[in-house]
This record gives structure tokens, C-alpha cells and sequence, in this order.
């Protein structure tokens, strides 16, 4: 019962603390995104189409009135949970995002598995080999994958997997008629697709983790605890999966909780790179065409998320290991 | 044990990936079928022809909203030609000014409401009416107005359910293209509020009367029409479906052309027309000339804002307000290798504003005005251009003659050709910088004038009405972008309005020509062709001036290999 009732306790101070990061995120973003010349109507303008059209447009969705009231126009259809009008899009904001945001979680969600099961096979199979050539090879490889950017991973894979030898499909998330395709062959339709995209996600992730894993494996081998337990005679793996492991994972944890901001920074480009049709191709092109709403529900959704696994993280941490106290 | 789930896991997981090979050559994922797959570079902005503004939208509304009269672009005289579609038979009346419409008297929109004259006229209203803000509706500007106010109701009346009445100001020779407007559904629209109708959910679930009816739309992925079996307007389409998807990025467009997963692809680049066209034997490449040129615009004049006044200085530039001097910049750029080395065969060098495709109002015995760069630097020192810094720069009362010139990042052709015209230009001892610009800043900027020198391309309407690129009216026509003035050219524009017949206007238009060749606002470089590839099997197009899908309830499919009954206009 008093574990329940500090995991309440916690999970709302940090809901508290999270809200007024947030707000602050998204104020800096309405401001500093108007900054930018043009606005959503300026789209509106070409030759046959009169300059009267994009004045119509200003006054229907007020973006003729003064910053300060659009601001507050558009907190208060987000209170309402509405997230204002894409004119690019035409339709409500909330309604763009809800369609997309599956197809984004399926991105991340994918390039994130992919991310943790390399990287711990990679940890796993360096510190087998502690010290080794083989461990300075792997730690060099994982450098090298942490920095490479997500935009070159990306265009590197599509160069080779799709262009060249036509292994995977270079966009979209499912093949024409996939939709009369049967269940394996649809599913086997949407893993081809999602393949290239997650790991272009994925790949930095894959070092960094690697890295911080095998470091954190390496410390916990040097504790008392697992050399008794080898003396003791108990077995290569047993030793791994009861005592080095659960003591390893901790610092990790935290730092896949930061991670899920790098990946959505990686979701953006390979969307935008694999037309993957998610929230980071959609916030892409809200920048593109001023569409300002739809980048303040972008910031807003990204950031909430972000603040979510950071929370989701610390709370894993503490479950895992006993020491930590949620407060 | 558990460790090896590390090894098998992947395995099973790539199984059904085994089952689903990339399609062999020749196994189009279309054409075994009566399905026509296009790829397209961004989703469509609204079903709704009110508001959808890109070409993809305007060619996808068209199928399913079409207008009272089809068009068609004769290559031959230059001119539009009309023919019946929802109206079947039309006549003019009121010494031309009015035109009367006979509907046919059997089309059903896609719910079972029958197509009325009631229909026509309320879809002109709706155009017309600033609370809608359609993007159309300079449409209604030249209809009957009535003290001075427009009254839609009586200018387009619906006489009874099959005629409907347009009352136009005057006759002039685009009258049937503002008649030709898709034409909605009354009996839906109409009791939506004005302001609301843009928000309404009715725009994603259109009610149409055209070949085709959609069948499904996946934001971001894509759109599938199917034929509409009732339609006689003009009659259900031949495909079982005609899928547009959306692929923005413009090498996975290809690459799924080659791969056979898509049949057509629209803004192909000159050097991969001809690449496809050498490699790809099942592709063939449609170049049509174009009706978009690039050029390279000088701001013509400086405007000086009065502080604590709404009055304004506008002056000469300091460096191109002179036509030598935008003269002597014109001779000193090679077009004929700019064309040359990028677009070959799918260009040609431009220089009056008007395209060749009109060939009742082209000026062709004007020439290009030569590449000279010893003749440039002679008008640049005829100007008070001379080299006195020492520096390899023209100097002109302590003014360099040094610039940037701003181009839309992430332009291919363009980033290459203003690096080819800064060398050319570096010749006659003018400095020029090159900057890239996001664009939707750059078409900010570029309309307020911001810029001194750009790089940006325009596509001409198929109307010749060139009020918004030439009027002398600079708050009028933002798109004057050089702020180009000159009283002859406003007033041929205004006369070129009030002609009865566009063959009277080829006079003034080509002494319009004469007048911008002389004055030089801008340098023209190139007309580029319009490059579609498309599957051979793909049967029945008329690709051409008028776009791609203009006459897509005629596709059929056929084997790939046979002779294609494809034509261009």
C-alpha cells in the first residue's frame, strides 16, 4: 500500500513538474516560429489568385489579430484539446495527429526494440570477450554508429537497400494493394517498409546504448558481489543474468530515457527521408508551409512524449533497483 | 536455452518478409489489372475545388467535379479549344456578353441527386463570396454586376433544372474558361455556413457527378479513385482504379517508376528524361513544350519609405535601374549553353515573356539578344561602369557593382545555373554572390521586393492575362517582382482585356514582347519542357499543356511492349 501511494505520489509531482515545461516549450515555439517571414495565407498567394484571398483567409482564422490574442487563441483551443486548424491540411490539428501518430509509434516504438536488442547483444558479446580485440573493435564500431548522423544512416541505406540492389522499398509504409493482401504476406508487406526507416533510427541509438551497457555490465563485474558469486561456482550465465544484468541496467534505463528525444530527432529525418507517413514528416512540412498550428501540435505532442519516458525511465530505474527512491 | 531466442527471433520475423520479393520487370504492380498507379509529390489539400489549390488537387477535383465544358489546348493555333461535357450544347446571346448553358439532363451526383442548373449557380456564388475565400474567385470578377455590386443570382441564372444563364460584363475571349469551373453539389453546401464550409468534414468524403468517385483516402499515403458507374458526364471511367501516391521525395519516384510500382511520374529532370528514356524500355518519355520559364530578376527600383508617412520614394536602382545596364547583363549570360548543358532537348532559350506554345501571340521574329561579353562590357562602361578600384569589379560613383543573387534552396537546376551565371558574370568584372533562401521565405521576400537580384521561375496562365507579372500597379500586383513600369505595357494589358476575340490581341502582345525585349526587366533564360514518364502499358493519355490526368476516364492498360496508343498534344 505505501508503495502504491509514493508511485501515486511520484507519478504526479513529476506530471506537475512536466506540465509548466511544456507550456514553456510551446510558448517558446508560438513565438520564436513567428519570427519566420510569411504565414499560413502568404501560401495563398500566386499569380490568378488575387491578394484579397490570403487577406480573407487572415481574417477567418485570425491571424490578422495581434500576436498576444492569437496566442491565447490558440491555448484555449488547446485546453478545449483541439490544437487549432491546419489550413494546409484543412482539417483540425488533432484530428491530423491522431492519424499519424500510430504509424509514428510503430516507427519509434520498432527503432527502439531494434535499438535495445542490438545494443545488448552487442554489450553482451564485449564484455564475453572484456579487453580483447574484438571488445576494441566492437566499442570502435559503436562510436562510430553514435556518430554518425541520422540523415546520412539514412540516405547510405536507401542508396544500397533500396536504389541499388531494390532489396527494400524506398517509401511509404505499404505496398499498392496491400490493403487485398493476406494477413503474413500484409504483415511481411509493412516490415519491409518499416525496415530501412527503423534502422536509420535506430543506428545511433545502437552505439550509445551499446556503449553505456558494456561500460555499466563491466563496472558491476568488478563488484564483490559477482566475484563471490563466481567463487561460489555458480555458472557463466547465471552470473550474468541474476547478478550482472539487473545491477547494469539502472544507468542504462536513465539513459534511454533521454534517448527517446534523439529518436524522435531521428523519427523526423526518416520520415522525412522514407516518406514514413508520421508526425515527423508532418512537422516537417508544417515548417515548410507555415503552417504554425500544426507545428505547435508537433512540439507539444514530441514534447509531451519526451517528458513521458523520461518519467516512464526514472520509474523502471527505481523498480529495478530497490535503493532508489521515487521522490 | 533462453539466449538463443536472440538468434531465432530475427529469423522468424524476417519470414514474411521472404514472401514479399520487390516485383520482377514486367510485374508492374498495376498492369495486370485495369489500375493506373501515379506518383505525386505531396497529399491533396482538399476535395473541395473551392480551396484545393495545388495541380494535383485541381486534376483529382476535375475528375470528380467536372466543369460545363471540357478543354483542350491546340498546339496548332495556341489557343484553347472547348467542347461539351456537363453542358451539352451552349449559345451566346446579348452580343456575345451572354452565354447560355443546356445541361444535360440525366447526370446524378454520386448520392442520386440529380445535376441542376441550381447546382451551377450556386457553385458561382460560393466562388464569388469573400466568406468562403475560395482561391478561385477572380472567376466571378468579370461577371454582370449589378450597381456596382456583384449579385451572383443574377448574373448566373438558373433558367430552369437543364439551363442555366451566364451574364457576363462583356464579351472577351475567356469567357468559357471562367464558365469552366468544376461545378458542386448544391443540395450539400448549400446550408453550410459560409465561413465554415473550408472545416467541413463534407470535403473529405466528396459527393461528385464526374468518371470517377474516391474510393479511399490515406492522409500522407494515398488517394484511390474508382470509376463512378453512373456518371454520363462524360461517361465511367475505363480503369478499375486510379491510385495516386504520395512520394515526395522525387529519386524514390523513379526508382519505383523502374521498379515498375508506379506507372507515371510527372517533373521529370531533363538529364534523367534521358536516362530513363535510354534505359528504361518500358517507359516512355513525353516532353511537352512548357509554359514555365526561369529567369533572373533585377529589381528595376528602390523604394524609400518617409518616416511617420505612408508616402514612398520609388527610384531607379543603383545598380540595375538602367535597361542597358539589365541589357548588358542579358548579353554577358550564355543561355544557349545554359540550355545546352541542362536541359537539352527539353528547352529552349527565352526572352519575351510569352511562351512559343501561343503561337498566335508569339513574336517570332524577334530574336534573343546575343551572348557578347566584350559587347556587354562596352554598354556597362557607356553606363559609368569602370574597372577604377583595381580590384577586377566595376566601379560606378563609388558603388560596386556587387551582389547577391538569392535563389530557393534545394533547387537543383537552379543552384547549378546561377553558379554557371556567376563565372559568366565574373567575366565582365561583376561580382556576384549566391545565396539560398527556404522558400516559402524566398516567395516572402522576393513579392515585398527585398531582394536586389533572384533566380525564380514562373509558369504563364493558359489565358494570356499578364496583369499580375507586368502592371505597373506595384501594390496591386505583388508579383511584379523587378517592379517593372511602363505606361505603354498597362496599357496594352488593359486593352488586351477588352478585346472580343484573342486573335485580335496578337498585335498588342507581340509589341508587348518588343517592349520588355528592349526594356529587359529581367534576364529570361530558358523555357522548360513539361517531362512525364509513363509506363507504356498505360493506354489512351493526352498528356500535354493541360497536365496528365485531364482526360483519365480514357485510360485503358495494355501490354508494355506493344506500340502505345499514347499521344502528347
Amino acid at each position: 500500500m505505501g508503495t502504491a501511494l509514493s508511485l501515486v505520489k511520484f507519478l504526479t509531482r513529476r506530471v506537475l513538474h512536466a506540465i509548466p515545461m511544456i507550456f514553456g516549450l510551446v510558448t517558446l515555439v508560438f513565438f520564436v516560429s513567428r519570427l519566420l517571414p510569411g504565414d499560413q495565407a502568404s501560401l495563398f498567394i500566386s499569380p490568378g489568385i488575387p491578394p484579397r484571398v490570403a487577406e480573407q483567409l487572415r481574417a477567418q482564422f485570425g491571424l490578422d489579430r495581434s500576436l498576444w490574442d492569437q496566442y491565447l487563441a490558440w491555448l484555449s483551443s488547446t485546453l478545449r484539446g483541439e490544437l487549432g486548424y491546419s489550413v494546409a491540411h484543412n482539417a483540425p490539428v488533432r484530428d491530423v495527429l491522431l492519424h499519424v501518430f500510430p504509424n509514428t509509434l510503430l516507427l519509434g516504438g520498432t527503432a527502439l526494440v531494434v535499438e535495445c536488442f542490438l545494443a545488448f547483444v552487442l554489450a553482451a558479446l564485449a564484455i564475453r570477450y572484456v579487453g580483447s580485440w574484438f571488445d576494441r573493435s566492437l566499442s570502435n564500431l559503436t562510436l562510430v554508429a553514435y556518430s554518425l548522423p541520422s540523415f546520412w544512416v539514412g540516405i547510405l541505406l536507401l542508396s544500397l537497400f533500396s536504389f541499388s540492389l531494390g532489396i527494400f522499398p524506398s517509401s511509404q509504409m505499404h505496398a499498392v494493394g496491400a490493403e487485398q493482401m493476406g494477413g503474413l504476406t500484409a504483415f511481411g508487406d509493412l516490415l519491409k517498409h518499416l525496415a530501412l526507416p527503423a534502422l536509420t533510427v535506430a543506428a545511433p541509438g545502437i552505439g550509445a546504448i551499446a556503449r553505456y551497457l558494456r561500460t555499466s555490465m563491466t563496472e558491476t563485474m568488478r563488484q564483490d558481489h559477482v566475484a563471490a558469486a563466481i567463487g561460489m561456482g555458480l555458472s557463466r550465465g547465471r552470473v550474468f543474468r541474476s547478478y550482472i544484468l539487473p545491477n547494469s541496467l539502472g544507468p542504462v534505463i536513465s539513459v534511454l530515457g533521454v534517448e527517446i528525444g534523439v529518436l524522435l530527432t531521428g523519427v523526423l529525418v526518416s520520415e522525412t527521408l522514407f516518406a514514413w507517413p508520421g508526425m515527423g514528416r508532418l512537422a516537417v512540412m508544417a515548417i515548410f508551409s507555415r503552417d504554425y498550428p500544426m507545428i505547435l501540435g508537433c512540439t507539444l505532442s514530441g514534447g509531451a512524449l519526451v517528458v513521458a519516458a523520461n518519467i516512464l525511465a526514472d520509474f523502471l530505474r527505481a523498480w529495478l533497483d530497490p535503493r532508489i527512491r521515487l521522490t | 536455452m533462453r539466449p538463443r531466442v536472440c538468434l531465432v527471433l530475427p529469423l522468424v520475423l524476417s519470414i514474411p518478409l521472404l514472401g514479399c520479393g520487390t516485383k520482377k520487370e514486367g510485374e508492374s504492380g498495376s498492369l495486370h489489372r485495369p489500375v493506373v498507379v501515379i506518383a505525386i509529390a505531396g497529399d491533396i489539400d482538399s476535395f473541395n475545388p473551392l480551396f484545393a489549390e495545388d495541380i494535383a488537387a485541381g486534376e483529382i477535383n476535375d475528375l470528380l467535379f467536372p466543369a460545363l465544358v471540357s478543354s483542350d489546348f491546340d498546339l496548332n493555333s495556341g489557343k484553347l479549344r472547348y467542347g461539351p461535357l456537363l453542358a451539352r450544347s451552349w449559345e451566346y446571346a446579348n452580343q456575345d456578353r451572354d452565354i447560355v448553358f443546356h445541361l444535360l439532363p440525366n447526370a446524378r451526383w454520386t448520392d442520386g441527386t440529380p445535376v441542376t442548373a441550381r447546382d451551377v449557380q450556386l457553385t458561382y456564388e460560393l466562388y464569388g463570396d469573400p466568406d468562403v475565400a475560395s482561391v478561385r474567385q477572380a472567376a466571378v470578377d468579370n461577371l454582370r454586376h449589378t450597381g456596382g455590386k456583384l449579385d451572383i443570382r443574377k448574373s448566373v441564372e438558373a433558367k430552369d433544372d437543364s439551363t442555366v444563364l451566364f451574364h457576363f460584363a462583356r464579351a472577351y475571349p475567356g469567357q468559357l474558361f471562367d464558365a469552366g469551373l468544376p461545378i458542386l453539389p448544391a443540395h450539400i453546401l448549400v446550408n453550410l455556413p459560409r465561413k465554415a464550409i473550408r472545416t467541413d468534414p463534407v470535403n473529405k468524403s466528396p459527393v461528385g457527378y464526374g468518371p470517377f468517385s474516391l474510393a479511399r483516402w490515406t492522409p500522407l499515403q494515398e488517394i484511390v479513385l474508382q470509376p463512378n458507374p453512373e456518371s454520363v458526364v462524360p461517361y465511367p471511367a475505363k480503369l478499375s482504379q486510379l491510385i495516386l501516391r504520395i512520394i515526395p521525395d522525387y529519386r524514390s519516384r523513379l526508382s519505383q517508376l523502374q521498379s515498375g510500382d508506379v506507372d507515371m511520374v510527372s517533373g521529370v529532370r531533363p538529364d534523367d528524361a534521358d536516362k530513363l528514356a535510354a534505359d528504361a524500355r518500358d517507359v516512355e518519355i513525353i516532353s511537352t513544350p512548357g509554359r514555365d520559364y526561369d529567369f533572373l530578376g533585377w529589381n528595376n527600383i528602390e523604394i524609400e519609405t518617409h518616416a511617420g508617412s505612408s508616402s514612398a520614394t520609388i527610384r531607379p536602382h543603383r545598380l540595375f535601374g538602367s535597361s542597358i545596364v539589365r541589357k548588358a547583363l542579358t548579353m554577358a549570360i550564355n543561355r544557349d549553353e545554359l540550355v545546352h548543358a541542362y536541359l537539352g532537348k527539353h528547352g529552349q532559350v527565352a526572352f519575351g515573356g510569352i511562351s512559343p506554345l501561343f503561337r498566335w501571340a508569339y513574336d517570332d521574329s524577334l530574336r534573343p539578344l546575343p551572348f557578347d561579353p566584350q559587347g556587354s562590357r562596352e554598354l556597362l562602361e557607356r553606363e559609368g561602369w569602370k574597372d577604377t578600384g583595381g580590384d577586377g569589379i566595376l566601379v560606378r560613383d563609388k558603388v560596386r557593382f556587387s551582389f547577391v543573387l538569392k535563389v530557393p534552396a534545394g533547387d537543383q537546376l537552379r543552384t547549378v545555373v546561377a553558379a554557371a551565371v556567376q563565372q559568366q558574370l565574373k567575366q565582365v568584372k561583376i561580382d556576384m554572390k549566391i545565396e539560398q533562401v527556404e522558400r516559402a521565405t524566398f516567395w516572402q521576400e522576393v513579392t515585398t521586393r527585398k531582394y536586389d537580384a533572384w533566380l525564380a521561375g514562373f509558369s504563364v496562365p493558359l489565358q494570356m492575362q499578364l496583369d499580375d507579372l507586368w502592371g505597373s500597379d506595384l501594390a496591386k500586383y505583388p508579383f511584379n517582382l523587378t517592379g517593372f513600369r511602363n505606361a505603354r505595357v498597362d496599357s496594352i494589358l488593359a486593352a488586351a482585356r477588352n478585346l472580343k476575340s484573342e486573335t485580335d490581341g496578337a498585335a498588342l502582345w507581340k509589341e508587348f514582347q518588343r517592349i520588355v525585349h528592349e526594356e529587359q526587366p529581367c534576364t529570361f533564360l530558358y523555357w522548360i519542357n513539361s517531362i512525364v514518364a509513363v509506363n507504356r502499358g498505360v493506354r489512351g493519355t493526352r498528356i500535354g499543356v493541360l497536365g496528365t490526368m485531364h482526360n483519365a476516364w480514357e485510360w485503358h492498360v495494355g501490354p508494355a511492349g506493344q506500340a502505345d496508343a499514347s499521344t502528347s498534344q
